[in-house]
């Protein structure tokens, strides 16, 4: 509940706050004496009763907003970072089922266990979320339809946990590719710029555009301003995405190279990381991580913080003197009986 | 019973003392560690076209199952204890596909309703629903999870294709290795189906000649007994009960349905989990202040009001 700005963890307490008015309305400490007149007047004295008075109630006050547990809700603050917000736009196709970096065709065809390129791409991208505490995740989901699944968010638990969940499982048999690029962009929408955007698509084929999507695709991104780094998981070691005075007729108009030509071609900041092996892969993020240090704002979250030590401490002091006075007069009274 | 005035003041000394101490404790007291019981669960939404039917009571309206789920599900996550994890999944076809692996419920609140909340029948890869293979696939998928949660599968049961209950799709795990809940949603009554087309936008209804009404399996048997002609009414939708009782049996879980109470559900789920323990630090403030408080207010209270307290 929240009251006066501050989260109060057990409200209900706060009823009891009344009975700080207690001292004020009894008489347990007086000494009858027979007749009122024989009392001299003595300010010092009603100064000291009414001390006395406002320290019970304060101590009283202080005990049950103690027990109320007051706490300074969660803050959201600003501060200047370095790094990037990074929508991850991993494939969850069936051929990422398949073995990564694999040498010959025979094993290419074999499933692939936990060396499967979906496998793979956690490992990577696990570390690579680490490594960057400042960086704001996004997780698109890509299937026959796309959906932002996970806005951008610093929670990293939060994006291991959705990394780790993408490679759970076989793959989906159908993705559509520019409607996950489409998707991505729209994570953006309505954010504040803060800084460097990325979408980092990661997937070991391409798809063919339709030049609706294309349009659309190149007008959003330099809109959002947003850059492009595509790790490209190779299923033939020497296809590359650049085409070469060796290719194979086999990969000359293959999807991938459609691809990567358009992305050239919008205007927008763009890099291809063809990973053929591990080695390739991990150079790839690393890579990205050098590139992505520029200054940023960053929302930090500073955790609620617990209230009640102040409170106790204000009891601590009003019942040190109440003692210290109650202890007093128990001597004086004791002293005058004997 | 009448105290004398040298004994009040004699107490009052005493008790101010105890308290003294007592407040100093709160401040100073180290923390204790206590273990709490904390459980992991996997969500599993159910994302077929049945479950836009409008027949799942919420606050007194009637909402879709869909968003009944969501919302209990979200309920749920506020009634589970911190420490917890509870993680994501969508079913649609025949497979359970899991989003979001178990995270801390607490710290994790707004992004796992981020996510729920982007659950919709659209992300549907599929046109089918088999819920019983895709309970099948949610555990065999919660076994790569560690630590293994317990899986909170929230359906309304409706098999598409159907399947005839003598012909079970084969379970191959054992039953009750992985734990779980079938929470069933919807109603008594067979309604109309919303039918999702392309874009998972609703384009009126299934209508009794666009879905299958037996078994495929079974029409191809030669055992006559299973191909009685049956009422062909596989293009309505109620909650099956007896139905995910059965499945629910068949893999050792447990089958709530229509639960109303968020806690109600959270408790089915500790019961059935293998809760683990975690230490939490635990501070014993509350205690010394309170037992202070209750003392001094003994100093204050106004006996004066019952006895007479004059000597």
């Amino acid at each position: 509940m929240n009251l006066f700005g501050l989260e109060w963890f057990n409200p209900g307490f706060l009823l009891l706050l009344p009975l700080a008015l207690l001292p004020w309305f009894n008489h347990n400490l007086d000494k009858t004496v027979a007749w009122v007149n024989l009392v001299p007047v003595d300010p010092l004295s009603r100064f000291f009763n009414i001390g006395l008075k406002v320290l019970s109630t304060l101590v009283i006050a202080a005990l049950v907003l103690a027990l109320a547990g007051p706490s300074q809700p969660e803050q959201k603050v600003e501060r200047i970072g370095e790094g990037a917000e990074i929508v991850l736009l991993l494939d969850r196709s069936r051929s990422m089922d398949d073995p990564f970096a694999v040498k010959h065709q025979a094993a290419a065809v074999s499933v692939g266990g936990d060396n499967s390129k979906r496998n793979v791409a956690r490992d990577y991208l696990t570390e690579f979320v680490r490594n960057r505490p400042d960086d704001r995740f996004g997780f698109v989901f890509f299937s026959t339809k796309s959906v932002n699944l996970l806005p951008l968010t610093y929670d990293k638990e939060v994006v291991l946990a959705t990394i780790n969940a993408n490679s759970l499982g076989k793959g989906l048999s159908d993705t559509n590719m520019a409607e996950a690029l489409l998707s991505s962009a729209e994570m953006f929408e309505g954010q504040a710029y803060r800084g460097s955007r990325i979408v980092l698509l990661v997937s070991d084929g391409g798809q063919l555009l339709s030049e609706e999507a294309k349009e659309q695709i190149s007008r959003l991104y330099k809109e959002m301003n947003l850059s492009i780094y595509w790790i490209y998981l190779k299923s033939n070691q020497a296809m590359t995405l650049e085409e070469s005075d060796e290719d194979s007729l086999l990969w000359v108009d293959i999807p991938e190279r459609k691809l990567h030509n358009f992305f050239k071609s919008i205007g927008v900041p763009y890099r291809a990381f063809e990973a053929g092996s591990l080695e390739a892969f991990a150079e790839a993020l690393a890579e990205i991580d050098r590139q992505h240090y520029q200054t940023l704002i960053v929302e930090e979250t500073l955790p609620h913080e617990p209230k009640t030590d102040a409170l106790l401490w204000l009891a601590l002091l009003a019942v040190l003197l109440l003692a210290a006075s109650h202890l007093y007069t128990f001597w004086g009274v004791r002293k005058a009986h004997e | 019973m009448r105290l004398s005035y040298q004994k009040r003041i004699t107490l009052t000394a005493i008790i101010m003392t105890v308290a003294l101490i007592l407040v100093m404790a709160a401040l100073w007291m180290p923390h204790i560690k206590r273990d709490v019981k904390i459980m992991d669960a996997l969500f599993v939404i159910d994302i077929t076209d049945s479950m836009n039917v409008e027949d799942a009571t919420l606050n007194g309206d009637k909402v879709s199952r869909l968003t009944w789920a969501k919302e209990f599900t979200r309920r749920a996550f506020l009634d589970m204890p911190c420490g917890a994890h509870a993680g994501l999944a969508i079913f649609s076809e025949a497979r359970s596909l899991i989003l979001m692996n178990p995270v801390e419920v607490c710290a994790s609140y707004h992004d796992l309703t981020q996510m729920l909340n982007k659950f919709d029948p659209h992300m549907a890869w599929a046109r089918s629903s088999e819920v019983s293979k895709a309970v099948y696939t949610a555990i065999r998928q919660a076994k790569e999870i560690e630590p293994e949660p317990t899986i909170v599968f929230v359906t309304d049961g409706h098999e598409s294709p159907p399947i005839n209950e003598s012909l079970f799709p084969r379970f191959d795990g054992k039953p009750g290795e992985i734990h779980g809940v079938i929470v069933g949603v919807g109603g008594e009554d067979l309604l109309p189906i919303p039918k999702t087309n392309e874009e998972g936008e609703i384009e009126g209804f299934w209508d009794v000649n666009d879905v299958m009404h037996q078994d495929v399996y079974a029409s191809l048997r030669a055992d006559t007994n299973m191909n009685v002609p049956q009422a062909r009414t596989e293009h309505l939708s109620s909650q099956k009960k007896s139905h995910l009782r059965t499945l629910a049996d068949r893999v050792g879980f447990e089958f709530v349905s229509s639960p109303t109470k968020p806690g109600k559900l959270v408790d089915v789920i500790s019961k059935v989990s293998e809760t683990r323990p975690q230490t939490i630090d635990y501070d014993l403030y509350a205690w010394f202040a309170g037992i202070a408080l209750a003392l001094i207010l003994l100093v204050y209270l106004p006996y004066g009001w019952f006895i007479r307290t004059d000597d």
